[in-house]
């Protein structure tokens, strides 16, 4: 019986089973196993992979009558109009700075509401708060977008308070202006994230030994220095592994709110990549698959970077990583 | 400035408690009395939209229509003209009606997916490792909207009920996430029922599934939020087909009529109010239902994080 070398170069990590264990004996020992597999096999290959195929759609000036092997091949001219469009390079620019936004306040906030819930010692009124703040991550994306337009619209709550403070009242959904949108968009994602973002955080600091505190309590530090000094550092692994996550993903998400909020008016600050792929595609006007179907992947690729990029940098600062 | 400690047997209990204050300086009083109220700034604020929506679907139309900012409690005469509207109108049912469908049948096929790709993607074999590859790269990178739409396009899906129950039901993080949690099931239970002469089938559904269901059942949850609160996937794939509109696109769509009947002369301003209704009767059943599974969520969402 011959033994056969298994698959790639991390022996260490692969287990004795491949080595010792040929194809034909596998497949008699495993055929159960691999028959079982089939359903969700071919779910991927449908849905994923063969959609990969259309990348191709980029390089080609794509007519739907023509199909994909029959529309011209056009290399990389569609990326050449993407990139001197105008509506293309702002909607990189919303991306960015949106992205931006996120990844600062839109991070920063659970992690502070998940200190401020962790100073409540009585255990019913620190589970009702949760309760009350997890409510808007489960409202739909229709509903909070219509919540918003009701707040901060003419006659909304919002505006009112803002009106107070001497800004004009006006339709805040309608305006412009850098920064409106982007702090609206911003947020709104903190209204429905901050609770529910939460969890994980008020897990980790639940896990920081009470013996640390007590040392510092007798040493007389207060609670300023003792979340700055115990608490913070202990949950900096937790910290820094979801930083990852939504480093990789923040472009190319936040997709739902943005398509219901904005309009042709203030496209200028509220179109995002991914709402210009889908007006190129499904919008008003002649669609341009070619052009949506490039910007679709100039997403892929840079969202597929980025998730690479954070994932080798959290790996030199804690040794751990999601991948 | 020294805090003064003072341990009492009920304090040692608790130990996040342990060698905490016992009698608290003024300033420490201060800064927890700001914590609270910031707290419940922060509920108040989580809260109020739902209430407000909640007093203006009792509301009387009219004077609805030119209310200026909060509302406390309903205005005009109270009445449950916007409620009626939502229980006459048949397109609003069958939303509802389609919504349970996708949700029930999204999630059902998406599990029968997660479940067996992670139990086979945990058990040792030679395909386990290039498998795994296969379904981690899905979930970095993608073929894109409009690729995906010609797939479903090319099946004939398009304008059925498919469309909305097969494509989106899973992704590879979820197939993953139930592969970490089989592989977190002992090994010990495992080869205890296989010796008691149980099959693959049997081991599934009576050792691996029972232990690993504590991150199944995030992401079921998920999946059932996900589905319960999409639209967008409708919104393309069955455009036409109003009769197999889930609920949310519904209510996009009544949002957006509603949106220009004011300039129409003659308004009638019930169907302003069945807005209201209908995002309270759209909601309300989740929101009610968190209280119940949110011990659940959170145990799973932390024990999917320990794991690793």
């Amino acid at each position: 019986m011959k033994a056969k070398t298994g698959k790639g170069t991390s022996a260490e990590k692969v287990k004795p089973y491949i080595h010792k264990v040929t194809w034909r004996q596998d497949f008699t020992r495993n055929k159960a196993l691999y028959f079982v597999m089939l359903p969700c096999l071919i779910y991927f290959i449908i849905f994923n992979y063969i959609p990969m195929f259309g990348i191709l759609m980029a390089f080609e000036d794509f007519s739907v009558t023509k199909g994909f092997f029959g529309s011209k091949w056009v290399g990389f001219d569609n990326f050449r109009t993407l990139f001197t469009g105008e509506a293309f390079l702002t909607a990189l620019r919303n991306t960015v700075c949106m992205a931006l936004l996120n990844l600062t306040i839109g991070f920063v906030m659970p992690i502070v509401f998940a200190f401020l819930i962790s100073e409540i010692r009585t255990k019913k009124f620190k589970r009702s708060l949760q309760t009350v703040s997890y409510m808007p991550y489960f409202i739909a994306a229709v509903v909070v977008v219509q919540l918003v337009k009701e707040f901060i619209g003419t006659d909304g709550a919002i505006t009112a308070v803002l009106t107070l403070f001497g800004l004009p009242k006006q339709n805040w959904l309608a305006n412009p202006n850098i920064p409106v949108f982007w702090l609206i968009n911003c947020l709104t994602d903190v209204w429905q994230g901050m609770g529910y973002g939460s969890i994980m955080y008020v897990a980790a600091m639940s896990q920081v030994s009470g013996d640390y505190h007590e040392a510092a309590v007798l040493d007389g530090a207060n609670r300023w220095q003792r979340v700055t000094k115990i608490t913070l550092p202990c949950i900096m692994p937790t910290i820094i592994m979801l930083f990852t996550l939504r480093i990789g993903l923040v472009f190319v998400t936040g997709f739902d709110k943005v398509l219901l909020m904005y309009m042709p008016t203030t496209y200028v600050t509220s179109d995002v990549l991914s709402t210009y792929t889908y007006r190129m595609a499904f919008g008003v006007g002649t669609p341009n698959y070619g052009l949506s179907a490039a910007s679709g992947l100039f997403q892929s690729v840079v969202g597929m970077a980025l998730l690479l990029i954070s994932n080798k940098l959290s790996k030199k600062v804690t040794d751990k990583t999601v991948f | 400035m020294k805090a003064k400690m003072n341990t009492t047997k009920r304090e040692t209990g608790n130990l996040r408690n342990a060698g905490m204050v016992e009698n608290p300086s003024l300033i420490e009083r201060i800064v927890h009395a700001i914590i609270i109220a910031v707290l419940l700034l922060i509920a108040f604020c989580s809260f109020i939209p739902l209430w407000h929506v909640l007093m203006a679907s009792f509301s009387d139309g009219k004077v609805l229509l030119a209310h200026e900012g909060l509302l406390w409690s309903p205005v005009g005469k109270a009445s449950l003209a916007g409620y009626r509207n939502v229980f006459k109108d048949a397109s609003i049912l069958s939303g509802y009606a389609n919504t349970l469908i996708y949700v029930v049948g999204a999630t059902s096929i998406g599990m029968v997916v997660n479940i067996t790709g992670g139990y086979v993607l945990s058990r040792e074999s030679k395909l386990r490792i290039p498998l795994t590859l296969m379904i981690m790269l899905t979930v970095l990178f993608g073929g894109g909207l409009i690729p995906t739409y010609m797939v479903i396009r090319k099946l004939g899906m398009t304008g059925t009920r498919l469309s909305l129950l097969i494509p989106g039901c899973t992704n590879g993080m979820f197939v993953i996430m139930m592969m970490y949690a089989f592989r977190g099931v002992p090994e010990s239970t495992v080869e205890s029922a296989r010796i008691d002469g149980a099959g693959h089938l049997r081991t599934l559904f009576h050792i691996m599934l029972p232990q690993a269901m504590s991150l199944g059942t995030v992401i079921i949850l998920n999946t059932v939020i996900m589905q319960w609160n999409s639209w967008f996937n409708a919104s393309i794939y069955v455009t036409n087909n109003k009769n197999l509109w889930p609920l949310q696109l519904w209510i996009k769509q009544i949002l957006a009529e509603n949106e220009s009947f004011l300039i129409n002369a003659n308004p009638d301003y019930s169907r302003y109010l069945v807005q209201y209704a209908l995002i309270i009767v759209a909601t309300l059943p989740i929101l009610i239902a968190l209280p119940f599974f949110q011990e659940k969520l959170e145990k799973g969402i932390i024990g999917g994080a320990v794991k690793e």
